[in-house]
């Protein structure tokens, strides 16, 4: 055994080329709630499905939108417990930049910096791929941005995406109702749309989950009396 | 087999040599060496410093003058000894320019992103306790002298933490090399629940005690009051030494007064020896570039 | 003797009407007792619009020079972007920071235009432990550098156009290594603004 390592891999290709581990993780995307994201020619949003296992749970203290730097943002589908890792490492990573230029870190940064994480676990031993697709979105000098990263490591920027258990539905809505110069407002009017088109059950201001950054460069969270707002005004 | 588990999963991420962050020892037997064969050690910037600060009603003002010396030298005439923390906390630095610099750094970092993962505001004992907790590691060698103040959940809170790691938690505080000449006024003029004009005069006059009396401090006040609810950073409060005679024209050197080197003298004559000048065009073409005649002196 | 006196160097930089000026001497000694070249300078080119000069130590300087470009390489790589003044000195001052208990004998002094903020003139002085002194009319480094401070600080005037402010700096550089046993033998000037950078030698005393 030349490589004893290699044994402890979970991610070896098989004969038709695939690492199911990979496939496996897409698989525990797809089962997770749906989110997505839009960017618009002044800010960009993003928007998540917050449904809890039981009516018991106490859904204010439940946060599925993480701020990572003063003007990005992410959120995600799949396990929670492995966005809250990825949240852990990205944040700690936005510092290190930070502590190195004294400058935010650029949205693209930061994206490849966490997708280069994302890929180091489907290819070292003892460790498995995260089951977890994310959405970042930021405003910094380049511009709005709106980015999704997979447990691959794969990342590319987009203009709209959804992920998560209702994807295919939300994406071809997007399809149809995006265009080129949506503003924010807008945006997060067909954020909340395509949401409520796949969503099981009734909408709520407690069910749903949304984020924002304008020119203002300041990435937040809505408060649950603004997403209450908001779900009235597509009402 | 090799043992794998706890020690490969967190080897998982190696980042470059060069960025792996913390304190690198590499040159430090060089350095031993170097000293040994009779090469004095440089000593790095130092704050000879006034740093004050003092509670009142409702808040805290810090205060802090503006030279950093080298030596007897002073190598900065205006700068900023006033460090951010946390939106609520500030904390003011003497001692060691580079130290001071870093350790507040890194503590304001390490509370940006406790408070991402807490949703609270910052406390100042907890900024306190990160400080005190680095410098006391390193036994004094990271030279920070420190004046913490900040306003929490629990209202306005005034620290001084010494290089090694001690800390006080007083209405009024002084560090720094004028501290002596600072505390004078805080024990002659010193009252509970001052008002905030109040304050800030009083941490003014410290200030301005620490600049006219000790000679390490000088040049600015610098004020920053916190609140509950604001925080004035006011850079610059008082300019007590501005320069006070600037020839009113300066020196004047005409184009062409300095001699330049000419190129190349080895094989071309004197005559046709173009001046020793390069010019890269960043921008535009090259004939908009002025030619290196007009700069020829003989 | 100190490290920062065993080759010898003097540097400046100023700032000028939408331009900085960073100049050096061109000494390199050893020792106090032989002057070993006479062209060497001490001021390296990051990119277009940004310089960086290295006093003290001159193996530490040829160390640090091929750190800094190193840093500056790979960011323009990952990021697709130069980087401004100010985030090279930030990263300057960590890497010299990072070596707080055994540190490079050298002291930088960063001068660059902004090309993100309208070319805005950025200089700044550091220790060798990487404390900032950033400033918006000039800074000088090297062994001697009180007789530097005395001529900039008489010499020195806001606001000049790429030309006077040549003269300026060079006029200090000249008259500042005059004092100065471990320095001198000309000097090198390069004035940045937005479209060129124009470097001379200076002819100086040879002693």
């Amino acid at each position: 055994m030349a490589d004893s390592r290699s044994n402890y891999s979970l991610t070896t290709f098989n004969s038709s080329g695939e690492l199911v581990q990979i496939k496996h993780a897409l698989a525990a995307v797809q089962s997770g709630a749906t989110s997505l994201g839009i960017r618009a020619v002044n800010g960009v949003v993003l928007a998540t499905e917050k449904k809890l296992p039981s009516t018991l749970v106490d859904e204010t203290t439940v946060e599925k939108i993480a701020q990572l730097t003063p003007e990005i943002g992410m959120t995600y589908s799949g396990m929670g417990p492995d966005f809250r890792v990825l949240t852990k490492k990205t944040r700690k990573e936005t510092q290190v930049y930070y502590r190195t230029y004294h400058e935010l870190v650029p949205c693209s940064q930061i994206v490849r910096e966490t997708a280069s994480v994302m890929q180091e676990f489907t290819q070292r031993g003892g460790v498995r791929p995260f089951g977890v697709s994310l959405l970042m979105a930021g405003f910094d000098s380049n511009g709005p941005q709106l980015y999704q990263v997979d447990p691959s490591g794969t990342y590319f920027a987009w203009k709209a995406s959804a992920i998560g258990k209702n994807m295919v539905n939300a994406k071809t809505f997007l399809e149809k109702r995006y265009s080129e110069d949506m503003e924010l407002e807008d945006a997060i009017h067909t954020a909340i749309l395509t949401l409520k088109e796949g969503f099981d059950g009734q909408i709520s201001a407690e069910n749903i989950e949304i984020g924002i950054v304008a020119e203002d460069r300041k990435f937040r969270v809505l408060t649950s009396a603004e997403v209450a707002d908001y779900l009235s005004e597509v009402e | 087999m090799a043992l794998l588990a706890s020690g490969n999963v967190s080897a998982a991420y190696i980042p470059d040599r060069d960025e792996r962050g913390g304190f690198n020892f590499d040159n430090v037997a060089r350095n031993e060496m170097m000293s040994q064969n009779g090469l004095k050690f440089k000593a790095a910037m130092k704050t000879g410093t006034t740093i004050t600060g003092v509670c009142f009603k409702g808040g805290v003002v810090l205060g802090a003058d503006t030279r950093s010396t080298n030596g007897e030298t002073v190598a900065d005439k205006n700068c900023e000894k006033i460090h951010y923390i946390a939106p609520n906390i500030y904390c003011c630095g003497a001692g060691t320019a580079a130290d001071t610099e870093a350790v507040t750094g890194m503590i304001a970092s390490a509370l940006e992103l406790h408070r991402l993962a807490t949703k609270r505001k910052s406390r100042v004992v907890t900024a306190l306790t990160m400080l005190k907790s680095h410098l006391f590691k390193y036994q004094g060698h990271v030279g920070a002298a420190l004046v913490l103040g900040g306003v929490d959940i629990n209202g306005p809170h005034l620290f001084s933490v010494h290089p090694h790691g001690s800390s006080d938690s007083l209405p009024f505080a002084t560090m720094g090399s004028g501290s002596l000449a600072a505390m004078a006024v805080f024990e002659a003029d010193f009252k509970e629940d001052m008002t905030e004009e109040e304050a800030k005069e009083i941490v003014a006059r410290s200030i301005r005690a620490g600049i006219f009396n000790d000679l390490g401090s000088g040049s600015n006040v610098d004020l920053c009051v916190i609140t509950a609810d604001k925080v004035d950073y006011l850079r610059n409060y008082e300019c007590p030494n501005e320069r006070t005679y600037v020839r009113s024209k300066g020196y004047d050197f005409p184009p062409g007064t300095t001699v330049l080197n000419r190129r190349n003298f080895m094989t071309a004559t004197a005559a046709t020896l173009p001046v020793n000048q390069i010019v890269d065009i960043i921008d535009g073409a090259p004939e908009d570039v002025a030619s290196g005649d007009a700069m020829q002196t003989d | 003797m100190s490290i920062m006196s065993y080759n010898g160097a003097a540097i400046i930089a100023m700032c000028g009407k939408e331009c900085v000026a960073i100049a050096s001497d061109l000494r390199f000694g050893i020792n106090q007792q032989q002057t070993t070249a006479v062209d060497m300078k001490k001021i390296y080119k990051i990119h277009d619009h940004l310089y960086v000069g290295l006093s003290g130590l001159a193996t530490d300087q040829a160390t640090l020079a091929q750190r800094f470009k190193f840093r500056h390489n790979m960011y323009e790589l990952r990021e697709s972007r130069k980087m401004r003044p100010e985030t090279f000195a930030n990263l300057v001052s960590t890497m010299l920071y990072e070596k707080r208990f055994g540190p490079y004998y050298a002291e930088p002094i960063v001068a660059g235009l902004d090309a993100t903020n309208g070319y805005k003139p950025f200089i700044t002085g550091m220790d060798l432990i990487g404390a900032m002194a950033p400033t918006d009319n000039f800074v000088v480094c090297g062994n001697n550098e009180e007789s530097l401070f005395g001529v900039c600080e008489s010499m020195y005037k806001p606001d000049l156009e790429p030309e006077e402010l040549f003269e300026v700096i060079a006029q200090c550089i000249l008259a500042g290594v005059n004092r100065d046993c471990l320095s001198g033998w000309g000097g090198v000037v390069h004035v940045i603004s937005k479209d060129k950078v124009i470097t001379r030698t200076l002819k100086g005393r040879m002693d």
